[in-house]
């Protein structure tokens, strides 16, 4: 590929040629540098931030993981030892499978609703079509504070609208925040609904990139709209799929103000997520270290959720 | 799904904001007896012998310097109210105050998040501090705190015991007292009345359970309101509290599977919920307010900071309609007392203005005077026990049917047994066993295996033995 760097203009006489002997990649790597110079210092801010805020923490927390430290005073190098133990530690495996359990109660579901949203948003004798769409996004950019502490008051077992409605037909009462799978189910319930239309809008963005005419065609050869969103978009979609389901596991696993808010991670744990668990450890217990070694941990599991997802994938897809 | 890290800090400000707004001021900070080094003694009380005499404060003028005081848990600045007088006597000390809520647990971190962050960065700390009892010891153990023990030590005879082993290590002190939380039982008059049982009559526990099946017999109302699914094991420390008993034993060892007696007094948590003399409200919400406030509860153990609470915003109709009565007892020789809360002032280690640190806090807690003023406008109890000689002590108060509860419960301090409820691990130690009566509330555990649960939880947390 041809270099999209400015036009090249003559090298100037480099003036300490004489005085320097630098090697030839030295001097090859300056030479490039010194053309490049006005990209490179545009890109700069950017990168230099980047490493400030990100690459510096993240390489400190693996520092900091290998080490014993309470915010404070001397860190003691203790080499794997945080995470030794961090294999025995109940409490973080019980967040894990929380997260894995909350995940498997509303991905499924909220995926599916947000294909099938998209494609009834996609269709083209929708009316008021922008209205639509602003209504399933309200929720995305919704205070999540607001949100968790809505859905406290709604789902409060003896006081929350949602009983006083079961009620009304007989059922219940369902104790939602106060049993441990009331609470995950109810916490589900939350992250379905916020996150449905962000994932809404992600799914319209690929249906909009398949061709009309492709799903026309399953029509006209006789396909009902159903046998046509199942056997022809879903498949064309599959890309955009999977790329929601990876933004899902992540956000699964660093779920935090929701669970904070709606059920601070009750009752009894059942509803405490990893992050939740990582700033515990962090801020109540200050174990610095061995909550650093956590978070490398959330994220380890977190490539090697992705990785299986794409594996499948592309085994679906030969 | 995505989070964006930004939108969720961003959301962790609001929801620290938030929840700050939503627990109350002054909040129940615990406070007295902990670990962190010092040896339990068996009574604490305040021996204010008549030899010791309050330390004169003889103002320096020349102290100079700008302080940064945090003042955590309250709804408003009261001690802003000593600031000209202070002024007078230190004209060279300016002071900038900056009022946070506690916090205190993972996702309400407030003032201790600030404070943890700022010792860490070694910058943006404050020059004196308050902390509540049950943190203080976290920040000892950091040597986070500046060595108090020639200031506070003239004032040992005019404070109660457990605060100054709750501020020490190794024979040091790094705090001085601010208030106290001497527990009593709180009852409805006009409950007990119609139901023809006398609170007086309540010397056990056991009386306690006998008049809660005839309270709920006869007026439909239950005898206390305790938490299931999400119970903060707040009463439970001030029952264990009662009995001496804490998380750990003084050498900091972890007790809660080891003494029957904490066996037993969970046991008997659970026979409320089985007896249905419980309301299974949880603490700090609209529910738990309202039965304090329409008088749908009998009784509530609680530290002298909820008659605060109720006269302002938990049940501010229920004038006149409240009494407090001492504890039952566990055993008819034990203690009718116990201690939920408290603070203290401390001073970073690394501020840079510790006289003038040191000159603030003499002014504001070592003087019967300054504590005094502070303690009529906020109602948040001092334990300077040198105040306690006030007449306003014994001046009968209004809420509570003219009864003379200041005294009632300044007449308690002494009482107040030595346990380790408190200690550098609190924190880590309320969650566990909060979520252990949490699993035994819903029928998961019994007392016995849920305490063995939060027993290993914190050994394995903590490191201790």
């Amino acid at each position: 590929m041809a270099p999209l760097g400015p036009a090249r203009v003559a090298p100037a006489p480099d003036l300490d040629r004489a005085a320097a002997v630098p090697s030839g990649l030295a001097r090859r790597a300056r030479r490039t540098l010194g053309r490049h110079r006005w990209p490179y210092a545009f890109v700069a801010p950017f990168f230099v931030l980047f490493a400030i805020f990100f690459v510096f923490p993240i390489a400190f927390s693996f520092w900091l993981s290998l080490n014993e430290w309470q915010g404070t005073g001397p860190m003691k190098f203790v080499g794997l030892q945080n995470y030794a133990a961090l294999l025995r530690d109940g409490t973080f495996w019980n967040s894990m499978a929380n997260a894995v359990i909350l995940f498997l109660l509303y991905v499924p579901i909220m995926t599916a609703l947000a294909v099938l949203l998209a494609a009834a948003l996609n269709d083209r004798f929708i009316r008021l079509r922008g209205a639509w769409k602003a209504i399933i996004f309200l929720p995305y950019i919704t205070s999540m504070v607001a949100v968790g502490f809505t859905f406290r008051l709604i789902f409060d077992t003896r006081s929350g609208i949602v009983n006083d409605a079961l009620g009304i037909v007989g059922l219940g009462p369902v104790p939602w925040l106060d049993d441990p799978w009331g609470a995950k189910v109810t916490l589900a319930i939350l992250i379905t609904w916020a996150w449905l239309g962000y994932n809404t809008v992600i799914m319209l963005a690929g249906l909009q990139t398949i061709q009309r005419e492709v799903i026309e065609a399953a029509w006209v050869d006789g396909a009902t709209r159903l046998q046509a969103l199942r056997y022809v978009t879903v498949p064309l979609l599959k890309p955009v799929i999977l790329f929601s389901l990876t933004l899902s596991v992540i956000g699964t696993f660093s779920l935090f103000t929701e669970p904070s808010i709606l059920t601070r991670g009750g009752p009894a744990r059942a509803t405490t997520m990893p992050v939740m668990e990582i700033f515990s450890t962090t801020f109540s217990n200050l174990r610095f270290g061995y909550a650093a070694a956590m978070s490398y941990v959330v994220f380890a599991v977190i490539i090697l959720a992705t990785a299986i997802q794409f594996r499948v994938a592309r085994r679906g897809a030969s | 799904m995505k989070h964006h890290p930004r939108a969720r800090w961003a959301a962790l400000v609001v929801l620290i904001g938030l929840i700050g707004c939503n627990t109350p001021p002054a909040s129940p900070s615990p406070a007295a007896t902990s670990s962190s080094g010092g040896e339990a003694s068996p009574t604490l009380a305040a021996s204010a012998s008549a030899a010791a005499v309050l330390p004169e404060i003889s103002p320096d003028p020349n102290i100079s310097g700008t302080l940064n005081v945090w003042i955590g848990g309250l709804a408003q600045n009261y001690y802003e109210a000593l600031d000209p007088e202070f002024a007078k006597a230190y004209p060279n000390i300016k002071v900038k105050y900056t009022v946070i809520d506690y916090g205190g647990n993972a996702d309400n971190p407030g003032l201790y998040q600030n404070f943890q962050l700022a010792v860490t960065a070694g910058s943006g700390l404050p020059d004196v501090v308050s902390l509540e009892d049950s943190h203080l010891g976290q920040y000892v153990k950091l040597d986070a705190l500046a060595d108090l023990t020639d200031k506070v030590t003239p004032y040992l005879p005019f404070l109660p015991g457990q605060k100054v082993q709750d501020a020490s290590k190794d024979g040091k002190i790094y705090a001085m007292a601010i208030d106290s939380g001497p527990v009593a039982l709180y009852y409805r008059r006009d409950v007990f009345e119609k139901a023809g049982v006398d609170p007086t009559s309540l010397a056990t526990w056991d009386d306690w359970m006998a008049a809660g099946k005839v309270i709920k017999e006869k007026t439909g109302f239950p005898m206390w309101q305790q938490a299931k699914a999400r119970n903060n094991a707040r009463t439970f420390e001030s029952l264990l509290w009662q009995q001496g008993l804490g998380y750990v034993d003084a050498s900091g060892a972890v007790i809660l599977d080891k003494e029957p007696r904490i066996e037993q007094t969970l046991a008997f948590v659970g026979q409320t919920w089985k007896d249905g003399i419980a309301a299974d409200n949880e603490e700090w919400t609209d529910p738990w307010y309202a039965a304090f406030n329409k008088g749908e509860v009998a009784t509530h153990p609680g530290a002298v900071w909820m008659s605060t609470f109720f006269k302002s915003f938990i049940a501010p109709d229920a004038k006149g309609k409240w009494g407090v009565v001492p504890l039952p007892r566990w055993t008819t020789d034990g203690s009718d007392t116990a201690n939920d809360g408290g603070s203290s002032f401390a001073i970073p280690a690394a501020s840079t203005q510790k006289d003038a640190a040191w000159a603030w806090i003499q002014f504001y807690t070592g003087r019967p005077e300054s504590v005094m003023t502070w303690y009529k406008a906020s109602d948040i109890f001092p334990s300077l026990t040198a105040a306690y000689a006030d007449p306003y002590f014994a001046a009968p108060d209004a809420y509570f049917g003219d009864q003379e509860v200041r005294q009632f419960f300044a007449d308690l301090i002494p009482s107040v047994p030595a346990a380790t409820v408190y200690s550098s691990d609190y924190a880590v130690m309320n969650a566990s066993l909060s979520s252990a009566i949490q699993r035994f509330a819903m029928g998961e555990l019994s007392a016995k295996d849920a305490l063995a649960a939060a027993a290993q939880e914190i050994r394995d947390k903590t490191g201790r033995s």
